[in-house]
Formats: C-alpha cells, sequence, structure tokens
C-alpha cells in the first residue's frame, strides 16, 4: 500500500513538473555567415582594427517576430577585413558594415533614407556576401622597417582611396558638409606585442602618432612618410607593428583609421 | 447523513445566488492608502513629498558616477572629473558601463510618474489648501519633473517625455508606449518645467529640505548651460532606427540659436538670483590679506549650515541617514575601522590650476633648478608654502596638519650623495631621465632603487611596500626613519596618497578617528552655492558674448563676468586677475576658475562632459580619446642632507582614462530598447 502511495506520488509530482515546462526544441543556432569587406576599385580586402573603432558588422534579423523590431546583433570584423559568425539562426537578415569607408547606409538630415546598399539575405547553411566598399585611404609599406637601437623606423604611403569628387557626391546629402571632412588628421605607427596590433590594442610607449591640422596633410599623399618608434624597446623582443591614417569624418560618430597590414618586427638581442 | 450533504449542497448554491449584484463591497481597499488621504491635507501631502524628494536625482554623498544615484559606497566626488584620482574610482569606473541599473533611466520613470501624478490629482482638492501651500506643491511636482528631465537629458539626449499619467491596466500597454523626443525638445520640456516650478514655488522654502524659487533658478541656469554647451559643442548626432527622430544631438539648421537661448536662460536665471540680495559668498572668517583666516573661512563654509552662500543642501543624520565620505577619503594615516582611506588623491594637474607656488614657462610645477637638478627644501612644507588657501583648503599637502596631526607623505629616502645636487630619479641601466610613458613606472624600477647604472653597488631609494612593510633607513644622526611616510605613496598599495596628496574638502574636521566608518558621516552636502551662480552667470555671459549677443536689462556682460570671478578669486585669496574677459581667452579664464572653484561637487566631470572637452583636452600629451594619464607629485626626503625634494610625474599606477566621443551619450538599456516598439537605441550604438 505504501509503495503504490509512493508511485503514485511520483508520478503526480513528475506530472506537475513536466507540466511547468515546455520543451525547448528550437534548434541551435548552427548556421554560418561568411564575409568580406573589398575595395569596389581593387577588389583588395580593407583591412581594420579589430574592435569598436574597426569595421563593425551589424545583423538586423528581420525574420523575427518576437518583439516589434529585431535587436541589433553586431560583431567585429578580423584585421584582414573577413567577418564569420558559425552560430547563427537561420532566417532572413540585414547585414550592413560600416567602417573606415563610404557609408552603405546614407540618410538625410531628416532622416530619410539616400541609398541602402546593405545586404539583405536569408542566412542558412553557409552564407557568404562580399561589401564592395569605397574606403576614405589606403595605407601601404614602403620598404621593409628597420631597426636601431631598440626603435622600429617604418615608411608608410597614404593615398586616398575614394577620390574627394566621388566622396563629395556621396556623402555632401547627408548634410553638414564640410570640404574639412576629407582632410586627413592622424598618421600612427601602431606598435604591439601582438598581431592584433591597432586602435584597441597598441603600446603607448612605444607607438607614434603624427597629427596634421588642417589640410597640410595633403602634400604629403602619395608621397613615403618615414616613421620612427618612441622609447627602448627592450632587445630580443618580438613586436608587431602597422601604419594606420584616417580623416576628419565619423562613421557611426567614429572616426576609424584605415590600415595596412601588421608586420613582424623581431628586436636583435 | 444524505440529507447533510444535501442542505450544503443547496447552501452553497444559495450563496453563489446572492453574491452577485450587490454592490456593497466594492470599495476601495481599506488598507491601501487613498488620493484622498494624501492630497486632502498638509500631513498627508508631506508624505508624498517625502516620497518624492526620497527619489531626487541628487549627486551627493550618495553618488558617484560608477554607481550613479542612491548608492553611499565608495563615494570620491572629483575622481572621474580629473581632479583626483582613487583607488575603488579608477579607470574604468569613467565608462558607462559599470553604472549599475542602467544609469538613471529605470528610476527616473519612478519619480516621474509621482511628479505627474501629484500635479493631475491635486487640483482636485485643492480647495483644501490655501493659495500659496497648493502653488509650493504644484512647483514641486514641476520641479522634480524638471530635476528628471534634467538628469535625463544630460545622460540620454533625447528622452520620452512622459507630462501626463500613463493610466494601466486601464489602457492596453501598447498604446502607452512614448517614444524618445529630440535632445532639442528635451532641453525644452526642462526649460518649460522649471520656468513652471519657478513661477509657483515661495521665495523661501516651505518646509526645510524643499525647493524655493531660487533652488529652482540655481539648477535652472546650471541645466541652460549644459543645453547651450551642446548645441554649441556637440558633434555627433543621428536618428533612431525606429522612429527616424533625432534622439540625440541638435539639427545644425537650429542648434546655433537654441544654444543662445538656452545660454540667455542660463544667465537670466543666474541673475535672478544674484539680484534677488538673498545670497553672498561666504566669508564669516576672511580677511584681507590673511591667508590662514581665507583658508580656515574655506575650510568652514562646507560645514556651517548658516552660511549665506548655501542656495540648497542635502543633509544628514547619523543614524537614519548617514554616507562614508570621511570612511572612504580619510588620509590613510587616520585610517578608520573599515579599512578604507584615501579614496580621493588630488592630481598634480589639478594642484597646477592654482597660484601661490612657482611654476615653469609651461605651467607646470617647477621641481628642478636651471641645472636639472632637484630643488631642496628644508621643511616638506615649504614647497606649498605660499599657495593660495582655496587649494589648501580642498588638499592635504606633505607636512600638513589635519586633526591634529601632522600628514606624512612621503614616497622614499634617497641615501646617495647629494654634494652636486640630485638627479632626476627615473633612470633605468644608466639611460637619461624618462618621464615620458615609456619612461618607468614605478619608483622600484628606476637604477637608484636597483642599484644599476649611476648607482651600480650602492642602493641609494628606499621606499615601502605598504603601510606595515617598510624598508627602514638609518639616518646619518643615528636615528631611524620608515621609507615611506605614515601616508605612503606606498609600492603596492593604494590606500594612500598615491599621487603625493589626499584631499581635504568635505572631510569633517572633528570626527574622531574611531567614528571614522562607513555609514556614519552626517555633513551636508551643498548642492547649489553662490559661488555656482557666479560662474553660471559669467560663463553664459562669455559664451553670450562670443555669439555676439546683445546684454539685457543695462547689464554689461564684460562687467558681470569679470566681476564674479574677481569675486570668486579674491575670496580663494588667489591672485588677482590679469585681463579682462573678452572672447574665447576670457571664456578659458572663466572654464579654469570654475574647475578650481567647484571641484570635488560632482560639477566638473558634468562640466568637462557638456565642453565635449572630456575626450580632446590634451592631458600630458595624449588625449581621453586614445587613453590618456594624470600626474602626481612625489615627495623625497634625502638623508645626506636633510632636506626634502619632488619627483613630479605620471602616476605610478598610470590609471588610464579613456573616453570615446560616442559615450557622451550613455547607451540606454539593451532591456528597455528590445521590449519597446519605440525606444530607440543611441544612433550607431
Amino acid at each position: 500500500m505504501k509503495k503504490l502511495f509512493y508511485k503514485v506520488l511520483i508520478c503526480l509530482s513528475a506530472t506537475v513538473i513536466l507540466n511547468a515546462c515546455k520543451k525547448d526544441n528550437y534548434p541551435l543556432p548552427a548556421e554560418t555567415l561568411k564575409g568580406r569587406v573589398v575595395d569596389a576599385a581593387t577588389g583588395e580586402p580593407v583591412l581594420t582594427d579589430q574592435g569598436s573603432e574597426g569595421t563593425r558588422v551589424r545583423l538586423r534579423e528581420l525574420s523575427w517576430k518576437g518583439t516589434a523590431s529585431p535587436d541589433n546583433f553586431d560583431f567585429f570584423c578580423m584585421k584582414e577585413g573577413i567577418f564569420q559568425n558559425t552560430k547563427l539562426f537561420a532566417g532572413h537578415y540585414n547585414v550592413r558594415v560600416d567602417g573606415a569607408f563610404i557609408p552603405l547606409l546614407r540618410k538625410n538630415d531628416q532622416g530619410d533614407t539616400l541609398a541602402d546598399e546593405t545586404q539583405y539575405v536569408d542566412i542558412k547553411g553557409v552564407t557568404e556576401v562580399e561589401f564592395k566598399v569605397q574606403p576614405f585611404l589606403k595605407v601601404e609599406w614602403v620598404g621593409t622597417p628597420t631597426v636601431s637601437d631598440g626603435k622600429i623606423t617604418a615608411t608608410i604611403k597614404v593615398t586616398r582611396a575614394v577620390s574627394p569628387a566621388d566622396f563629395k557626391a556621396k556623402i555632401e546629402p547627408m548634410g553638414n558638409y564640410s570640404d574639412d571632412m576629407l582632410n586627413v588628421t592622424d598618421v600612427r605607427l601602431f606598435v604591439s606585442e601582438v598581431p592584433y596590433v591597432g586602435y584597441r590594442e597598441w603600446d603607448n610607449r612605444y607607438t607614434t602618432e603624427i597629427d596634421y591640422s588642417g589640410n597640410s596633410f595633403d602634400a604629403q599623399l602619395g608621397q613615403p612618410i618615414t616613421i620612427t618608434t618612441q622609447g627602448t624597446i627592450p632587445a630580443g623582443r618580438t613586436m608587431f607593428i602597422r601604419g594606420a591614417a584616417r580623416i576628419n569624418y565619423a562613421t557611426e560618430n567614429i572616426k576609424r583609421h584605415n590600415y595596412n597590414e601588421a608586420v613582424r618586427v623581431d628586436i636583435p638581442r | 447523513m444524505r440529507l447533510k450533504y444535501f442542505l450544503f449542497a443547496i447552501l452553497v448554491f444559495g450563496t453563489m445566488l446572492i453574491s452577485c449584484k450587490k454592490t456593497y463591497l466594492d470599495i476601495p481597499p481599506m488598507n491601501v492608502v487613498q488620493d484622498k488621504d494624501l492630497f486632502s491635507n498638509e500631513a498627508g501631502m508631506t508624505v508624498y513629498l517625502a516620497r518624492i524628494y526620497s527619489q531626487m536625482p541628487f549627486e551627493d554623498f550618495k553618488y558617484s558616477p560608477a554607481r550613479q544615484f542612491f548608492d553611499d559606497w565608495l563615494v570620491t566626488p572629483g575622481a572621474n572629473e580629473g581632479s583626483s584620482l582613487g583607488r575603488d574610482a579608477g579607470t574604468a569606473m569613467t565608462s558607462e558601463g559599470w553604472a549599475r541599473n542602467g544609469a538613471y533611466w529605470g528610476r527616473a520613470f519612478n519619480l516621474l510618474r509621482d511628479a505627474n501624478y501629484l500635479l493631475e490629482t491635486l487640483p482636485e482638492y485643492q480647495s483644501n489648501f490655501s493659495s500659496d501651500v497648493y502653488n509650493d506643491y504644484i512647483g514641486e511636482g514641476y520641479f522634480a519633473r524638471a530635476m528628471v528631465f534634467y538628469a535625463l537629458a544630460k545622460r540620454y539626449g533625447g528622452v520620452p517625455l512622459v507630462t501626463s499619467v500613463l493610466k494601466y491596466p486601464q489602457h492596453p500597454a501598447d498604446s502607452l508606449e512614448v517614444p524618445r523626443s529630440t535632445e532639442e525638445q528635451t532641453w525644452n520640456q526642462v526649460l518649460v518645467d522649471f520656468d513652471s516650478a519657478i513661477a509657483r514655488l515661495p521665495e523661501s522654502s516651505l518646509k526645510r529640505g524643499y525647493a524655493n524659487k531660487y533652488v529652482a533658478l540655481g539648477f535652472k541656469s546650471e541645466a541652460m548651460l549644459f543645453a547651450g554647451s551642446v548645441a554649441k559643442y556637440n558633434k555627433i548626432t543621428g536618428f533612431g532606427d525606429k522612429t527616424g527622430v533625432r534622439v540625440i544631438g541638435f539639427d545644425p539648421a537650429t542648434a546655433a540659436d537654441a544654444s543662445k537661448k538656452y545660454f540667455r536662460a542660463a544667465y537670466d536665471a543666474a541673475r535672478e538670483v544674484m539680484n534677488s540680495g538673498k545670497y553672498s559668498l561666504y566669508k564669516k572668517k576672511w580677511a584681507p590679506n590673511d591667508k590662514e583666516a581665507q583658508y580656515q573661512n574655506m575650510v568652514d563654509m562646507f560645514f556651517d549650515i548658516s552660511s549665506p552662500e548655501n542656495i540648497y543642501i542635502k543633509e544628514y543624520q547619523y543614524p537614519d541617514l548617514a554616507h562614508g565620505y570621511d570612511a572612504y577619503n580619510i588620509p590613510r594615516q587616520l585610517m578608520g575601522g573599515n579599512g578604507y582611506s584615501a579614496g580621493n588623491c588630488p592630481t598634480l594637474d589639478f594642484v597646477e590650476l592654482f597660484d601661490g607656488f612657482a611654476k615653469n614657462d609651461d605651467g607646470t610645477i617647477k621641481v628642478l633648478d636651471n641645472n636639472g637638478k632637484y630643488l631642496l627644501f628644508d621643511k616638506v612644507t615649504d614647497i606649498f608654502a605660499n599657495a593660495e588657501p582655496r587649494l589648501r583648503a580642498y588638499v592635504i599637502f606633505p607636512g600638513d596638519v589635519f586633526k591634529g596631526q601632522v600628514m606624512e607623505i612621503r614616497r622614499g629616502i634617497f641615501t646617495g650623495d647629494a654634494s652636486n645636487g640630485i638627479s632626476p630619479l627615473r633612470v633605468v641601466n644608466g639611460g637619461s631621465p624618462d618621464y615620458t610613458i615609456s619612461g618607468p613606472a614605478n619608483y622600484n624600477q628606476v637604477d637608484a632603487y636597483t642599484a644599476s647604472g649611476a648607482f651600480a653597488g650602492h642602493k641609494s631609494l628606499f621606499l615601502s611596500q605598504n603601510a606595515n612593510t617598510n624598508e627602514v633607513v638609518t639616518l646619518p644622526d643615528g636615528s631611524q626613519m620608515n621609507a615611506g611616510g605614515k601616508n605612503g605613496p606606498f609600492t603596492s598599495d593604494a590606500t594612500c596618497a598615491m599621487t603625493g596628496f589626499t584631499v581635504r574638502k568635505w572631510l569633517n574636521p572633528n570626527m574622531p578617528q574611531s567614528l571614522v566608518l562607513e555609514a556614519h558621516s552626517e555633513q551636508f552636502f551643498i548642492l547649489m552655492r553662490y559661488a555656482e551662480i557666479l560662474l553660471n552667470a559669467a560663463e553664459a555671459a562669455s559664451e553670450l558674448m562670443l555669439a555676439g549677443e546683445p546684454a539685457p536689462n543695462g547689464d554689461n556682460f564684460q562687467e558681470i563676468a569679470y566681476n564674479a570671478i574677481r569675486d570668486i578669486r579674491e575670496r580663494a585669496g588667489a591672485d588677482p586677475l590679469k585681463s579682462d574677459l573678452s572672447g574665447e581667452a576670457g571664456l578659458q579664464i572663466i572654464r579654469k576658475e570654475r574647475r578650481k572653484e567647484l571641484a570635488f561637487e560632482h560639477k566638473i566631470l558634468w562640466d568637462i562632459r557638456r565642453w565635449r572637452t572630456q575626450h580632446s583636452d590634451n592631458l600630458n600629451g595624449s588625449t581621453q580619446s586614445d587613453g590618456a594619464y594624470y600626474r602626481g607629485l612625489y615627495p623625497f626626503y634625502s638623508s645626506t642632507t636633510g632636506k626634502y625634494f619632488f619627483d613630479a610625474g605620471f602616476d605610478e599606477g598610470r590609471r588610464r582614462f579613456r573616453l570615446t566621443e560616442q559615450e557622451y551619450y550613455f547607451l540606454i538599456p539593451a532591456g528597455e530598447v528590445s521590449k519597446s516598439p519605440v525606444i530607440d537605441q543611441q544612433p550607431g550604438r
């Protein structure tokens, strides 16, 4: 009798407990989005910092009906200008990237959309996207960096990747335009002990920044600029360096740098 | 037996029938306070207003930028505005990410509802009150609402302008959603609500702690200065994703006019307080040319409840409503039982704003002679012996007296040869002195300490690890001396005067050490004082002059601004003004005076934010947008000469302050954005 009582009790409590929950049968997020951000003119990848001052990828799941409007889902490009997310729910998405290039989604100062070059994709399996953008600047290495007395000297070249006329044609309708936006404000040689060197990962003991006021940099466009690191890097260290430059224009309220590729420099013992 | 069940069934059935239809039980619950209890008499209104005031967004001894309102843990005003560094109020705390409860967003709407409820309900009960009392209550409602919208606007820009009670569940939740307005509309609402309050509030407070006309005028001038500055200096703007509304920043087409309108409102409000003649700068102990009296005057003014400078104060009382300012900020030497101390160490950058000690051409303190050797001082107090009295009232210097004790602040003892002078200490491996950011961070890395380079084989610098672990030096006279002072600075313990200074402002000079505990302090906080009114008038006047605006009712902007700054500097014992206050240079002088006078009062962080200079000001060669550092002044004792010298350089802890431009607007709590179809996140975030 007593046994039966317990059996009944167990059955009863199991019913109660299981009733309280619904079986979570939603499939795991397992779809993959891969993408590249490339220069529309040359097809070369647009290199970037890894972090909130670099190229940001923003997903909005338009097929989501749980709330009135989908939340933004942000992640950041790798330094090579590529991105990948392997844990996404299948669905219809708006994908946009924002970085040191002409904004893909352009609105005027009344908030009306002027141009929408973002992509609308169904993400299922492995979905690949490519964004052809117009970066503001192109930063290139000239020659090979040299080391002496714990200081690295490197030469870079900064050119415009988008013509001032093209820039003006696309940015002016957004309102509040000024030619000052095209001015190069600073050129930096970022130094770090890790290859992910950039605005979010730099050693401020060694990194060098050169500021330019007004349009004073214009004369140096395309000219080699030689920069030497600050301080003294201890012998035997392995460092990574990167050149970067930015113009006086903020995308999504952040003035972002254009970069060249990070190179490894060994400080001899 | 059967009959019993039958009767019972009939009874139940009958009860069911009877209980319908009748309404005599349909009364408001007797155990819940009703409108008529609260709004029909003054005792009820006292209760209602007590609830309103307990939720007011006052930045006082229970406010910190990191933890926001109503939280007295680690309150160290000054620690994020550049006036000081704190062990616990470090770099990360400049960021909104630390703010609990989504900064202020959630709590704001509770008080907003209470204020709106008062404004909507009290008119039904107007006949119960005299017109004066009734007007005061309505004025309090508008004042509370103005303070809420002001607190929200300076954090978030445009916010939902809820100006009536949202009735839920009478109306479905969907129909009650209010989207964010533009930033300009929000500041206009702040202006209108302050004006509504000013029109109704009495000349003096109805009850101790209530607002009055001049309190509202004071906060109005502060708020409008904020609005005018944002309209003029803000660079970031954008439209909400959901509504397309410009939720942050001003429309470039209207920004200039809006800025002038707000500066004018700020000016007029400040002038009305000045013209009332009810308030004046505190000068009870002040005497001309007497630095000691001027110093004592400025210490006392923060504790004198009858000060004519106090426009609005927040009072505390142990044990009902106490705070912990003394416990968190007490010098290490006088630490209380909870083990907190020195949470608020003034930076050298702050000290250098003041007058009264030798400076180099670039404005930095002079610690080296013309040969690049340290200046030697007979007494540790000599370097600041003639410092501006206001600075002494705000900051404890090495060797100053506090609570009857000499405050020992010493980084270490230098035992090396001083016959040819002492060269700067921050040298590694025999190199040249390096005071850049790549130089040695801590004195235990320098050659004199590690016995290398020029000091090879003879260790010449001795330091203390913490207050209990000292390197002890035997002096030439045979006596022994701990390397570090009782207040440090120490090598690896930041409960000390880590910048070489420790704060004096607000610290109760009469509190016994045994009572220096958390939640034991009861000195009042001055939320609005006359000096700020003068500074507001001067800044607004300067901005209006720069905008080419004419002065109202016979005022002379130049004269008003000049007299305001002159009076403040005179009371402070500072050097007299050398120039007039015209143009951009004049504005910078006014701002600098503000940074000095109102430091440690929760005001300056908002000032550098509204000027939009927090991210861009050059701070020892960097900006906060890239990451920047403050400096300290480290006293050393030279044992062979018996003299003191001072080493000025970057804070040993290398606390990095960082703020990106878009962080001028706090993030809206993500949950609020997710759950609402109309609430927009900050554009770009």
